[in-house]
């Protein structure tokens, strides 16, 4: 903890650090409230995927609130940088729609309105964004998320760098017109847009206010101390961690496309400092440009690397581009994990790639020491996470799209720690809600059958990977169209430190006969009424050796119906005796075993296919066996 | 006669009310048997009386309680082992929530646990769907399976949620009777009949921590009104509830989770009145502020603040209720809340708390961290030979040093610089707070009067009120026991809730009038029987949104009919103008749809005037010491006696105003009057001083 860092803040601005800091957080908590509460999507209004944050004039993101980490730690201050380049004059009562991946942004599925906050002089003094994952943006098929795509205009994204959508206040109706002539469901799109500029104007309107009262050159001081503060915090907290070097790498699964048949390889080398409370991340040593939908972005690239870093370290430090000073991250030009080149498709850029990178960063720095690091965070995008189109018999066959985000699961095992059950995408660290049956059933045309754990896929380990979800539904009197895009059914979740890894994504198809049938990755499925899709999430991976995973904890594990008894005793070496407690001698025995290599035993049957249950019918779905 | 008591953390809290005169009472809270607590309270206020008990209490015609028993047994985890029926497929409902997480990357601990354990949660072969048609019957043979499990297990009480219940409540309703049939003297609760609310987690939530305090609530509701009548009480007893109103013990015996808030929910009560009549506003900022936490509300309009979002624990991972509650924002902020210096050298106060044992480090009980309460001590505010009327002589020296160490020499302060950075730390906290409940529903805080309750809210209101830009702070004769007091001014209140599935497309008149008049049936019914010294009041709410949003803005209904064409075109332009004042945006294309109508019916219980000064002899030696303050520093402050003081009687800072239960800081330039009802009326800035932020808010206009 050292010296205190008094000398670096005088006493009166650590008061009033506190005191604005709180006043900022605030400001992003109502832009997000906002948005929340009248977005028409359920992408938005349930599962809440959009970010909220501030930005300053020189281009530095200063607080992100509860923002979904891959939006927003990395990408808002390139996409300020590109404002103030492509628009030098700005205008109070001027927004911004913004979604270019070629400009600081993340995938095209994600809109940003950006609002200048000008001051009553006519000068620039931050910038309010809101970036939302949209239901649909007129893409060639029916969803923001593909990966089989050779480029952009196959994705067949439209492309907004900083186009100027509202002056002085109103609706510039040309592009409003542009985008209500090729989005689909276009009031839907209107009512999520208009949710979006209410955020960001809610944002600058209080921004404006903060000004007021403390005039901006007091906010530009705390500005800069705040950000100096979050630097000091993070090199502290680096200076604490050991020195080396080393690299790691994983596999992204392949896709159907030529020259993808093995997949992707990253390596990422990561390069801790402690003197210099330093580190540096180099992803250069990585394939050129993918002639498919993968490719980060410049942005998701940075941030993604720096999820892995934040992950890891232990400590709690501030979100912004102060304490990401500390942190070098190293990318290239046409480059995969890097700076994407034109036509190149970023349609996938805040998953697939993005969370095998941040997923590699967390592993590596593992191998540093125990108590750093995190095992792999599960892949995702099954079948529950999936783009979902038709028609609604209910309400006069009227046309929906949506994103339903239900069935992510993922969360790695931790140095201190299980992981997170409801975590979805490294990228988003929980941040993400989850879709309620409920809420699906009303707006949309169809049924959730199941949503529930499946025992026994969890990534065992010390600390265990969460297991995977299992979602299954389909549509209610009327066809629906399911586009989804998964990776992690050939490559799983790793563990770190010895901890194993979890089970893989599994995607299926039951038919009206009660049939069921694996799969692909890479989905585009029409259900008739009567058929099911069923989507198994990825299990995280776990931290540490399973057989050093307390026995009290395992047996508790088991009589909470986590883990059968059986996987117990093979894998976390937990012996029971007849009376279901823990036997030590047994135990002990077994985990010596465990720990001198003995190989663990495959089990008796499968645990996806046991919690599926092709014998019980479902309901409604038709005739079945 | 009437009587409240409000069973606090630390305290028990009695006001007695004989007429215009309400006397407050203190005892400490015996958290083993909180009803002893109450008959020690009792004893003191008889005492006061020179009367025994008995006769006191033969003359309460009326006994008010409000509790944290329930929300206690939560804590602690001492509630009912229960167990969950659930739609097959759906057992994770408490386990999943509904996802969201405050911080990323804070990696401190695991995942919660489900509020029920898988173990006890059993899936129902049977499924309604969304318009509640069956999709599949139930099947009674499981269920009777699924009970002997039950039985075996020794489960205490059952929480029943399926899907869609709300829609057709036909499977909840046959698993209640076979449950009572076949597992008699197990209490339970059904969904849809708790909290006929959309999404299943929180329906789910609701039930599951009801039925988990049924078995507790009633032997604690009953044990307490066999231990009053034994003591000689042979009135009503009336239990608060977390939506500001009172219900009999028998009913809430009944749905127990409606005394969870029980409590914080009375202090905007009183605090409204106090506001309309003490300062003639409708809208009020009520803050209580305790030893651990500082609750906050909005009262806006004269009407009482409600939310369905209330979370036991932290916001996505603890449990939610799901449940209506007086919409009380508590931050961990209070007397109680510790500094603290964090490896970067910022100062934070809380949410730590030293709590009421150890206590503040001046208290002497072995506390070490340094507290609010010490802050204040080291100030100068708190005078430590008066605390508690000077039952509880406080260590000046200890506070003194313990802030000298971890706090002052750390960021380089001199002890009582560091002192007033705590009081502006936590008053910052104190009003991020109060601005997260004003602003965010549009309402400017400098149209709001400040009510401040609580033992130490008189230590920085003037502070929060000058940084708010309120015009006027009260400090109400009886705040240390606001919430009991508000307790004495609340009604007997029900609300009930009806599904309304219209839009305005093809809005169905008929269903609505239909569905409005069942409302005003019920209420008008429970009126008639609720022993109301006044006429009743219903209020209806129509639960409306856009079309294809999910989230309802809380919509009043003026006449609480939709009769006809025009009825629901002022329907439309009231929801679009409540929606661009909540979110800044209207969308004039949009379908106006209805989900739900509410309809709360308040029976007056008790006088509506505020109650006579207490009086002591006037004190005409003035007492005066140096007290510090950030800008100024050390001045000469008087210090006087809140009960000695005439009515009409102003002070100007700096000032100490001081009573048994409360400190008063009056900063330089403020000043304070003693209104007609013994409360103190301040003006936080001098008249005729441009307050800074409204100025320069003309200036940018």
């Amino acid at each position: 903890m050292g010296a205190p860092a008094s000398s670096a803040h005088p006493a009166r601005d650590v008061v009033s650090l506190a005191v604005m800091t709180n006043r900022m957080e605030g400001v992003v908590r109502k832009m997000t409230n906002t948005l929340f509460r009248t977005a028409r999507s359920t992408v938005l209004n349930t599962a809440r995927d959009f970010s909220c944050c501030v930005i300053t004039a020189k281009h530095e993101l200063l607080v992100m609130g509860e923002s979904l980490p891959i939006h927003v730690i990395s990408g808002p201050d390139m996409i300020s940088r590109w404002l103030t380049r492509l628009h030098p004059r700005l205008s109070r009562g001027d927004a911004f729609l913004h979604n270019s991946p070629y400009h600081g942004n993340s995938h095209a599925g994600d809109h940003c309105i950006v609002v200048p906050v000008i001051d009553d002089e006519g000068t620039h003094r931050a910038t309010a964004l809101v970036k939302a994952h949209m239901a649909d943006i007129g893409n060639a098929e029916p969803t923001t998320l593909t990966a089989t795509v050779r480029d952009v205009y196959q994705e067949g994204a439209l492309i907004f760098p900083c186009v100027k959508i509202q002056e002085a206040y109103r609706d510039i109706e040309d592009v409003i017109r542009i985008c209500q002539a090729r989005i689909r469901v276009p009031e839907d799109w209107y009512g999520d847009y208009i949710g979006m500029i209410g955020a960001a104007r809610v944002g600058e309107r209080e921004l404006l206010k903060v000004a007021d009262e403390v005039g901006w050159d007091t906010f530009e001081r705390y500005v800069a101390d705040w950000l100096d503060y979050s630097e000091e915090r993070m090199r502290a907290t680096i200076r604490s961690l050991p020195a080396g070097r080393r690299t790691g790498w994983e596999t992204h699964d392949p896709v159907p496309l030529p020259g993808l048949e093995h997949g992707v390889r990253l390596q990422v080398t990561v390069e801790i400092d402690p003197q210099a409370g330093e580190i540096e991340v180099d992803l250069r040593e990585n394939p050129d440009c993918l002639p498919c939908g993968l490719n980060l972005t410049e942005s998701t690239s940075h941030t993604s690397a720096l999820i892995g870093v934040f992950n890891s370290i232990g400590e709690v430090v501030p979100r912004n581009s102060g304490s990401e000073r500390a942190v070098r991250v190293l990318t290239r030009e046409n480059c995969c994990v890097g700076t994407p080149v034109h036509p190149f498709s970023c349609s996938m850029a805040t998953s697939g790639l993005a969370e095998r990178l941040a997923s590699t960063v967390q592993r590596t720095i593992a191998e540093f020491g125990d108590g750093l690091g995190m095992a792999a965070t599960g892949p995702e995008c099954p079948p529950a996470v999936a783009g979902l189109s038709g028609r609604d018999p209910r309400h006069s066959d009227a046309p929906f799209v949506d994103m339903m985000i239900l069935g992510n699961s993922g969360g790695a095992g931790h140095a201190r720690g299980d992981g997170w059950m409801v975590n979805g995408e490294a990228s988003d660290g929980g941040s993400m809600m989850r879709d309620s049956t409920e809420v699906l059933e009303l707006l949309r045309p169809i049924r959730v059958w199941v949503d529930r754990i499946v025992p026994d896929t969890e990534g065992a380990g010390r600390h265990r990977g969460a297991p995977s979800l299992y979602v299954e539904y389909g549509p209610v009197g009327t066809e629906l169209e399911v586009m989804y895009a998964a990776d992690g059914t050939v490559n799983p979740a790793l563990g770190a430190r010895g901890g194993l890894p979890g089970a893989p994504v599994r995607p299926f198809l039951r038919s009206a006969d009660g049939q069921v049938r694996q799969l692909g990755a890479w989905g585009h499925v029409v259900l008739e009424s009567g058929e099911t899709i069923i989507s198994v999430s990825s299990a995280g991976g776990g931290y540490g050796p399973p057989w050093e995973r307390d026995p009290d904890v395992v047996r508790r594990d088991v009589a909470e119906g986590w883990i059968s008894p059986a996987r117990a005793t093979a894998v976390y070496g937990v012996v029971f005796d007849s009376a279901g407690a823990v036997d030590p001698v047994a135990t002990a025995r077994r985990r010596a075993r465990l720990a001198a290599g003995e190989p663990i035993p495959e089990p008796a049957d499968d645990p996806v296919l046991r919690a599926i249950a092709p014998g019980e019918p479902i309901p409604g779905a038709a005739s079945q066996d | 006669m009437r009587i409240a008591a409000d069973t606090g953390g630390t305290f028990t809290d009695l006001v007695v009310e004989r007429g215009h005169q309400v006397q407050a009472y203190k005892a400490s809270t015996t958290p083993q048997d909180p009803a002893s607590g109450i008959l020690d309270a009792l004893a003191l206020a008889a005492e006061d009386a020179g009367e025994s008990v008995a006769a006191l209490l033969a003359q309460v015609t009326v006994f008010i309680h409000a509790t944290t028993r329930a929300i206690n047994a939560i804590l602690t985890e001492s509630t009912a082992r229960t167990a969950l029926l659930c739609t097959r497929g759906h057992p994770d409902m408490l386990l999943l929530r509904e996802g969201g997480r405050r911080e990323p990357f804070d990696w401190r601990h695991g995942y919660p646990d489900p509020y029920i354990p898988r173990s006890l949660t059993f899936e129902i072969a049977e499924r309604i769907g969304a318009a509640g048609e069956v999709v599949q019957e139930l099947d009674e043979a499981a269920v009777l399976r699924v009970i002997g499990t039950l039985r075996e297990l020794r489960v205490e009480a059952v929480a029943v949620c399926l899907l869609w219940s709300i829609a057709n409540p036909a499977h909840e309703l046959r698993l209640g009777e076979l449950l009572e049939e076949h597992l008699p003297g197990v209490p339970f609760t059904l969904s849809h009949a708790l909290n006929p609310t959309l999404r299943e987690y929180r329906r789910a939530s609701s039930a599951a921590i009801d039925a988990s305090l049924k078995p507790l609530m009633t032997a604690y509701l009953r044990g307490l009104e066999e231990r009053l009548r034994g003591a000689g009480f042979s009135g009503r007893l009336l239990i608060v509830t977390s939506s500001g109103g009172l219900l009999d013990a028998h009913e809430v015996a009944a749905a127990p989770i409606h005394s969870i808030s029980s409590g914080p929910s009375m202090a905007p009560v009183a605090g409204r009145r106090y506001a309309a009549i003490e300062a003639m506003s409708d809208n009020a900022v009520i803050a209580d502020t305790g030893g651990t936490s500082y609750d906050v509300a909005l009262v806006r309009g004269g009407r009482l603040p409600m939310t369905r979002e209330t979370w036991l624990g932290v916001e996505y991972e603890g449990h939610i209720t799901g449940f209506p509650a007086v919409d009380v924002r508590s931050v961990g902020a209070g007397g109680g809340s510790i500094a603290w210096i964090d490896p970067g050298g910022l100062l934070h106060v809380g949410p730590q708390s030293a709590g009421a044992d150890p206590g503040p480090v001046c208290y002497g009980r072995g506390g070490s961290e340094p507290t609010v309460t010490d802050a204040c001590l080291v100030l100068g505010w708190i005078d430590p030979d008066y605390f508690l009327g000077g039952k509880m002589p406080l260590d000046l020296q200890a506070a003194h040093e313990a802030i000298e160490r971890r706090i002052a020499l750390p960021i380089g302060l001199d002890v009582q610089e560091a002192a007033a950075a705590i009081m502006a730390v936590v008053t910052e906290r104190m009003v991020q707070a109060i601005e997260e409940i004003t602003i965010n529903q549009g309402v400017d805080p400098r149209s709001a009067v400040l009510v401040g309750g609580g033992g130490a809210a008189g230590l920085n209101a003037v502070a929060i009120a000058r940084r708010l830009g309120c015009p006027k702070v009260i400090i109400p004769q009886a705040g240390a026991v606001l919430s009991a007091r508000g307790a004495l001014m609340s009604d007997l209140v029900a609300e009930y809730s009806a599904a309304l599935f219209t839009a305005t497309d093809a809005f169905d008149y008929e269903r609505a009038e239909e569905t409005l008049s069942r409302l005003r049936e019920r209420c008008t019914t429970f009126a008639s029987r609720s022993g109301s010294v006044g006429p009743p009041e219903i209020h209806y709410i129509a639960e409306a949104r856009y079309r294809h949003q999910v989230w309802q803005l809380d919509l009043p209904l003026r006449s609480g009919r939709l009769e006809d064409a025009p009825s629901v075109a002022t329907l439309v332009e009231d929801f679009h103008c409540l929606h661009e004042e909540v979110y800044a945006v209207r969308d004039e294309q949009a379908i106006v749809e209805l989900v739900n109508v509410r309809a709360r019916v308040s029976c007056p219980m008790g006088r509506d005037e505020l109650d006579a000064p207490l009086a002591e002899p006037h004190d005409p030696c003035r007492r005066s010491r140096l007290v510090y303050f950030s800008g100024p520093g050390a001045v000469q402050a008087d210090i006087l006696n809140l009960e000695a003081m005439a009515i009409g009687e102003i002070v100007g800072g700096p000032a100490i105003i001081e009573s048994s239960f409360t400190t008063v800081v009056l900063n330089p330039g403020a000043s304070a009057e003693r209104t007609s009802s013994g409360s103190l009326l301040i003006t936080p800035l001098p008249a005729g001083r441009p307050e800074p932020s409204a100025a320069s808010a003309e200036a940018g206009s």
